[in-house]
C-alpha cells in the first residue's frame, strides 16, 4: 500500500513534470538568470506539503468525506441537543420520512433513515454516536501518540539500557490481552464514562508508536546531522524535539492513523459488547449491538452505524499515508532536472 | 612526551589522549597516548591512513565519542581549561562556540528537514542571545560570506536542493556563524570532486586567514597537508609517530611511515612503472604486534624494534617514534624527492 502509493506519485511527478503551483519563479526569471545553473523554483514548505497532498487521490477524498462525516457528527447534535435520547412511541419502526415544515430541523420533522424499536430518530442518533466516537479516536490518539513518542524517543535516543528496560515494558504491555485490560479499567471506574473509555484506550496503545519511534530514533541518532548538531553545542533536548521527531514524523503519523482507527474501532467493540458507551447514550457500537438485536425485524439498522465505522477507519487511513508523503521534506516534488 | 612547541600562545593542547572502544572481541585503543598543540591562528594537519584514529581523536577532543567508545585518559587544555573535565553543559557551550567541527560528509550532515538558514541560525541561537531575525540575518550573512550567490533565497531553501559543494559551504557557514577560536575540519572534502576540493580549501583558507582561526586539519591527503598547514601530525595505528613543520617533515622525513606515504604520492613528469606502496596493511587493532607498530611493514626493521620505540624529541619542534632516530644514526638511505619546495 505504501510503496504502492508512493510510486505512484513518483509516476506522476515524471508524467507531469510542471504542476500548477501559484507564487512559483518560473525559469528565465530575471532574478535568477545571472550566473546560476539551479532555477529550482523555491515554494515554502507547506506549499510543497499541499502540493504533494493532492498528488494523493485517496487521501484528498478521504479529507472530503471525513470533513462531512464532523460537519454531520457536530451541526446535527448541535440544533437537535438531546434529541438522539427522545424515544417516540407513535414513530416506532416508522420509515423515513422527511416532512418539511417551517422548521425543517425538527427530530419529527426530518428523519431520512427512519425511526428504531422505541422511536428515536436514527438520523439524529446517528449523528450523536458519530461524534462520539470522533471524540474517542482523537483523544485516545493523543494520548497514544504522546505516551508512544515520548517513551520511544528517549528509548531510542539513550539506547543501551534504557533501551532495554523501556522496551521490555513495551513488550509485557503487547503481551497483556488488550481487550480485557481494557474492559477491567472500564469496568472498574465506571462503565459509559466517555473519558474512562478514552484514557483505558490510551494507555494500552501506544506500544505500536512508541516501537516504530524509537526505531527511527536508533537510526536517526547515528545520522551525521545529528552528530554534526552536538558538535556544534546544540542542547539534547532540542535535538531529540528539533532534529529528531521531525524526522521521525512519518512514522508517528503512520501510527497515529492506525491509532485513530483502532481507538473507533475499540470504543465499538467495547460498547457493543456493553461495556462501553450504553445507551441512552449514543455511539456506534451501542447502535450495532441494538441492531444486532433486530436484525431479522430490521437489517438496516446495522448498515447505517456500520458504514460510518467503516468511513471512518478508511478515511482516517488513507488521509495518514498521504500526510506521511506529504510532510516528508526528503521526498522530491520535481523530477530531477 | 614531547615538548611543547616553539612559541607559548597555544590555544589547544592535547596531552596523551587516549581513547578506547569495548567491542566484543576486546578493547581497541583506537587512540593510544595521543599528543600535539595548536597555537592561535595555526593550522595543524593530522595525517595518516584509515582507521589509525585521526577522526577519533578530532571526536575525543569534543567530547563525542559514543558507546561503545570512551576516552580513557589524558587532558584537552583549551584555553587554560580541560575539556574532558568540564560538565556537560559547560562542554556544550564550548561545542560550536569556540570550537567548532566540520564533517566529511556534506550530504548527511544538514538535517533534511529544515531550511539551511535555520539550521545556521539555530547554531547562533544556541551560543548567542540574539532574536530570531538577527540569527536569521546572521545565517544570510555568512552564506554571503562562504560564496553562496543570492544567500537570501538559498538561506530558504533546503538540504536536498543543493549540491555537495553547497553543503559543505553551508556547512562551513554554520561553522563559523559564531567566530569560534578553533576549527576542527574532518576531510572536508573526501565527498566532494577535485575541482570543488580546491574551492572548498581555497574558501576555508582565506576564511581562516581573516579570522586568524586555529585549525585542525584532518585528512589523509598530504599533497592538502602541505597546501594547507603549518605544522603536521602524522598518526599511525592511534599513536604519533612523527611531528613536526610541515617544511621539514615533507623534505626531511624522519619515520619510515612517513617516507613511505611521500613516496607514495604519485607526481607529474616522472616516469615511474609502478606507484610506491607501503606493503601490508595497518594492523588489526585486536591484536597489535609487540613493539614498534610499524614493525611488519618497515623495511629498516632490526631486533630492537621488538621493543616499543619512544617518541624521541629531534629539536626545532620535530620528534619521531623510530628507534632509527631514537640511537641517533639516521641510516643512509634514498630519501624520496621533496614533496613540497
Amino acid at each position: 500500500m505504501t510503496s504502492d502509493s508512493d510510486q505512484t506519485i513518483r509516476e506522476r511527478w515524471v508524467a507531469s513534470p510542471s504542476p500548477a503551483g501559484g507564487g512559483t519563479t518560473r525559469a528565465g526569471d530575471p532574478a535568477s538568470s545571472v550566473d546560476e545553473v539551479d532555477l529550482t523554483p523555491v515554494r515554502t514548505y507547506w506549499e510543497l506539503v499541499r502540493m504533494r497532498f493532492r498528488r494523493h487521490r485517496p487521501a484528498v477524498i478521504s479529507v472530503f468525506v471525513l470533513a462531512i462525516l464532523v460537519i454531520y457528527a457536530v451541526i446535527v447534535p448541535l440544533t437537535t441537543g438531546e434529541g438522539y435520547k427522545d424515544p417516540n412511541i407513535r414513530k416506532v419502526w416508522d420509515p423515513a420520512e422527511i416532512v418539511i415544515t417551517f422548521d425543517p430541523f425538527t427530530v419529527e420533522a426530518f428523519a431520512p433513515l427512519g425511526y428504531d424499536e422505541i422511536g428515536q430518530n436514527v438520523f439524529v442518533r446517528l449523528a450523536k454516536a458519530t461524534q462520539t466516537s470522533l471524540v474517542i479516536g482523537v483523544a485516545a490518539v493523543l494520548i497514544i501518540a504522546g505516551i508512544g513518542s515520548f517513551i520511544g524517543a528517549i528509548a531510542g535516543f539513550l539506547g543501551g539500557r534504557v533501551d532495554n528496560l523501556l522496551m521490555r515494558l513495551v513488550d509485557i504491555v503487547l503481551s497483556l490481552p488488550v481487550l480485557f485490560i481494557i474492559l477491567m479499567i472500564v469496568s472498574f471506574f465506571g462503565t459509559g464514562d466517555v473519558s474512562v473509555v478514552i484514557i483505558a484506550i490510551g494507555i494500552t496503545g501506544w506500544t505500536l508508536a512508541a516501537r516504530l519511534i524509537r526505531g527511527e530514533f536508533l537510526t536517526l541518532r547515528e545520522t551525521d546531522f545529528v552528530m554534526a548538531a552536538r558538535a556544534l553545542g546544540v542542547h539534547s533536548r532540542r535535538i531529540i524535539t528539533r532534529h529528531m521527531l521531525p524526522s521521525a514524523l512519518s512514522p508517528l503519523i503512520v501510527a497515529s492513523a492506525l491509532g485513530v482507527a483502532d481507538s473507533v474501532v475499540a470504543e465499538a467493540g467495547l460498547s457493543f459488547l456493553g461495556f462501553g458507551i450504553s445507551p441512552p447514550e449514543a455511539s456506534l457500537g451501542n447502535m450495532l449491538n441494538n441492531a444486532q438485536t433486530y436484525f431479522i425485524r430490521a437489517p438496516i439498522l446495522i448498515v447505517w452505524p456500520g458504514l460510518v465505522l467503516i468511513l471512518i477507519v478508511l478515511s482516517v487511513s488513507f488521509i495518514g499515508d498521504g500526510l506521511r508523503d506529504a510532510l516528508d521534506p526528503r521526498q522530491k516534488i520535481e523530477s530531477g532536472s | 612526551m614531547s615538548g611543547d612547541p616553539v612559541g607559548n600562545d597555544i590555544l589547544l593542547s592535547v596531552r596523551d589522549l587516549r581513547t578506547a572502544f569495548d567491542t566484543m572481541d576486546g578493547t581497541v585503543k583506537a587512540v593510544d597516548g595521543v599528543s600535539f598543540a595548536i597555537r592561535r591562528g595555526e593550522t595543524l594537519g593530522v595525517v595518516g591512513e584509515s582507521g589509525c584514529g585521526k577522526s577519533v581523536t578530532a571526536l575525543s577532543i569534543l567530547r563525542l565519542i559514543e558507546r561503545p567508545g570512551r576516552i580513557v585518559g589524558g587532558s584537552v587544555d583549551f584555553g587554560g581549561r580541560d575539556l574532558l573535565a568540564m560538565s556537560e553543559s559547560e562542554i556544550r557551550d564550548v561545542r560550536g562556540n569556540r570550537i567548532a567541527m566540520i564533517f566529511q560528509e556534506p550530504m548527511t550532515s544538514l538535517n533534511p528537514v529544515y531550511t539551511c538558514g535555520r539550521q545556521i541560525a539555530e547554531t547562533v541561537q544556541a551560543h548567542r542571545s540574539v532574536s530570531r531575525a538577527e540569527a536569521w540575518e546572521k545565517a544570510v550573512e555568512m552564506l554571503d560570506l562562504v560564496g553562496i550567490p543570492d544567500a537570501g533565497r538559498r538561506a530558504k531553501q533546503f538540504p536536498h536542493q543543493m549540491s555537495g559543494g553547497m553543503r559543505q559551504r553551508v556547512m562551513i557557514a554554520m561553522a563559523l556563524s559564531t567566530d569560534p577560536d578553533l576549527l576542527i575540519a574532518d576531510e572536508p572534502t573526501t565527498a566532494l570532486d577535485v575541482t570543488i576540493q580546491a574551492q572548498i580549501f581555497e574558501l576555508i583558507a582565506r576564511l581562516r586567514e581573516e579570522r586568524r582561526m586555529a585549525m585542525l586539519l584532518i585528512t589523509h591527503d598530504l599533497g592538502v597537508i602541505a597546501e594547507m598547514a603549518d605544522d603536521v601530525v602524522v598518526m599511525y595505528a592511534g599513536q604519533v609517530v612523527e611531528q613536526g613543520d610541515v617544511r621539514s617533515v615533507m623534505t626531511d622525513p624522519h619515520h619510515p611511515y612517513t617516507r613511505g606515504l611521500l613516496a607514495s604520492i604519485p607526481r607529474i613528469g616522472e616516469r615511474r612503472h609502478r606507484l610506491e606502496v607501503i606493503p601490508g596493511v595497518v594492523p588489526n587493532p585486536l591484536n597489535l604486534p609487540a613493539g614498534c607498530l610499524f614493525r611488519r611493514r618497515c623495511p629498516y626493521a632490526m631486533e630492537i624494534c621488538e621493543t616499543p620505540p619512544h617518541l624521541t624529541d629531534l629539536g626545532g619542534g620535530r620528534s619521531s617514534r623510530c628507534w632509527l632516530d631514537a640511537e641517533g644514526r639516521a641510516p643512509e638511505v634514498t630519501l624520496p624527492e621533496a614533496a613540497h619546495g
